[in-house]
């Protein structure tokens, strides 16, 4: 089925339940069938299956959150992120690696949806600024300021398990 | 540029969304100021660990049986014991383009996924016989002598251009066999490398930077003023970079983070 793991890919980082994210992609295959007569064949499917699914996600989950304020993200949660061990497992690099997209994943999941959606296209969809922003409906310069600050609040979460120091001279 | 300046750009350098002017005065900048060097390095090695994390994730299983035995996508499924073309006649007009749609999106693009011809990048396609290799499947012919690995991969290319010929023995890894791949009608190089330090396969073919997979993260090294590509297929991490109008690539198991450091210290400016 085409796309289907980068539909639910994303489904799952934008709605953080497996349950959720199955849901999602399955309501969008059939949007899709049911709008099926404004997709125009030859263009970017990939692209206008990923908006169906990031319009339905809006419309479900994120439309009575609209006004929660999203001053402290780092407040909001308090998963286990904050109690996985902090050292180094060991060398075997297949653990390595569990662990550390366990810890991207945790750290994903701390980011507002605004900051959370561009990096979930371009860094895992491999979208390009403009099909990001056509997904989003929102400008190109929107998507690059939020990448930036969503990528600053990832590292920040990160820092502590991966090693990367964070940047303070150029936080915003 | 000042350093403010570049911290607005560096994202976008690493996106590849920069056009010429402002990502050679970046690339410009990034050279001589450590601080935003490094603000560029982790972003980069944060997008990378972000993609390796997607690429981790699949669809379930069940999730696709799901979606086909969805009546709402296939209405005819499961109504009645009548025959198929009895749902195609009494169907209103307007359903019928809906499940051609449906069909065409469950059978024949895969199918045409599927069945089209692989156009693999060429550095992707030259993994391939890493894994045969750990799994013996890989006739080679072994030697302990790095010259002979260096004349014989050399003589098979006519001379045109050498393996790397890279020492890893501080990696505590040396040379072990060599072959030749032609992967559309271009040859490569591979030298093996094993020891403690694990098995690193070594590429070289003559090529440019479009042979890196679209989807590799790039690094910038602003000392030796070179593109550094990081990539994985399976469980192997690649680096590729060039060398004049060489390619050269070291795949390993062992973390991308290593393998990067290793290929930024050996790698020569063109």
């Amino acid at each position: 089925m085409v796309h289907l793991d980068l539909l639910y890919r994303v489904a799952f980082h934008l709605a953080k339940d497996q349950d959720q994210a199955q849901e999602l992609v399955q309501e969008t295959f059939v949007r899709a069938l049911a709008a099926h007569h404004q997709f125009n064949p030859g263009t970017n499917l990939k692209a206008w299956l990923t908006k169906i699914l990031h319009n339905l996600f809006f419309d479900r989950y994120q439309q009575n959150k609209r006004w929660i304020s999203t001053d402290d993200p780092a407040a909001q949660e308090s998963d286990d992120w904050k109690h996985r061990p902090a050292e180094n497992p060991g060398p075997e690099s297949q653990v390595l690696h569990k662990e550390l997209s366990a810890n991207v994943t945790a750290a994903l999941k701390r980011i507002p949806e605004e900051f959370r959606a561009p990096i979930l296209l371009v860094d895992m969809g491999d979208f390009s600024y403009a099909e990001a922003a056509e997904i989003l409906s929102c400008p190109i310069g929107t998507i690059r300021s939020r990448l930036s600050r969503g990528r600053k609040l990832a590292q920040q979460y990160l820092a502590a398990y991966v090693g990367l120091k964070q940047k303070g001279s150029y936080s915003k | 540029m000042t350093c403010a300046e570049a911290q607005e750009l560096i994202t976008a350098l690493i996106d590849q969304e920069l056009g010429q002017a402002e990502r050679s005065s970046l690339e410009e900048h990034l050279s001589e100021c450590s601080v935003c060097r490094l603000a560029f390095e982790e972003e980069s090695a944060l997008k990378q660990k972000i993609r390796e994390t997607g690429q981790r994730i699949n669809a379930p299983g069940h999730l696709r049986s799901r979606i086909l035995s969805d009546p709402r996508i296939f209405p005819e499924k499961n109504r009645s014991p009548r025959r198929w073309q009895d749902y195609l006649r009494p169907m209103p007009t307007l359903l019928r383009p809906i499940l051609a749609f449906a069909l065409l999106l469950a059978i024949a693009l895969p199918a045409f996924y599927f069945f089209k011809p692989r156009s693999e990048p060429i550095a992707l396609a030259a993994l391939e016989p890493y894994d045969r290799f750990l799994r013996g499947e890989l006739p080679v012919h072994r030697t302990e002598n790095t010259d002979e690995i260096v004349g014989q991969l050399t003589q098979a290319v006519g001379g045109h251009f050498h393996p790397m010929g890279y020492d890893l023995t501080a990696m505590k890894l040396r040379p072990v066999a060599g072959l030749v791949r032609e992967i559309n009608g271009r040859k490569i190089l591979v030298a093996i490398y094993q020891g403690q330090g694990g098995t690193l396969f070594c590429y070289t073919f003559l090529g440019s930077e479009k042979d890196a997979p679209p989807s590799a993260a790039r690094f910038f090294d602003a000392a030796k003023k070179m593109n550094f590509y990081a990539f994985s297929r399976g469980g192997v991490n690649a680096v590729l970079h060039r060398e004049g109008d060489i390619i050269c690539i070291l795949a390993s198991e062992m973390p991308m983070e290593e393998l990067l450091a290793l290929a930024k210290s050996k790698a020569k400016p063109s």
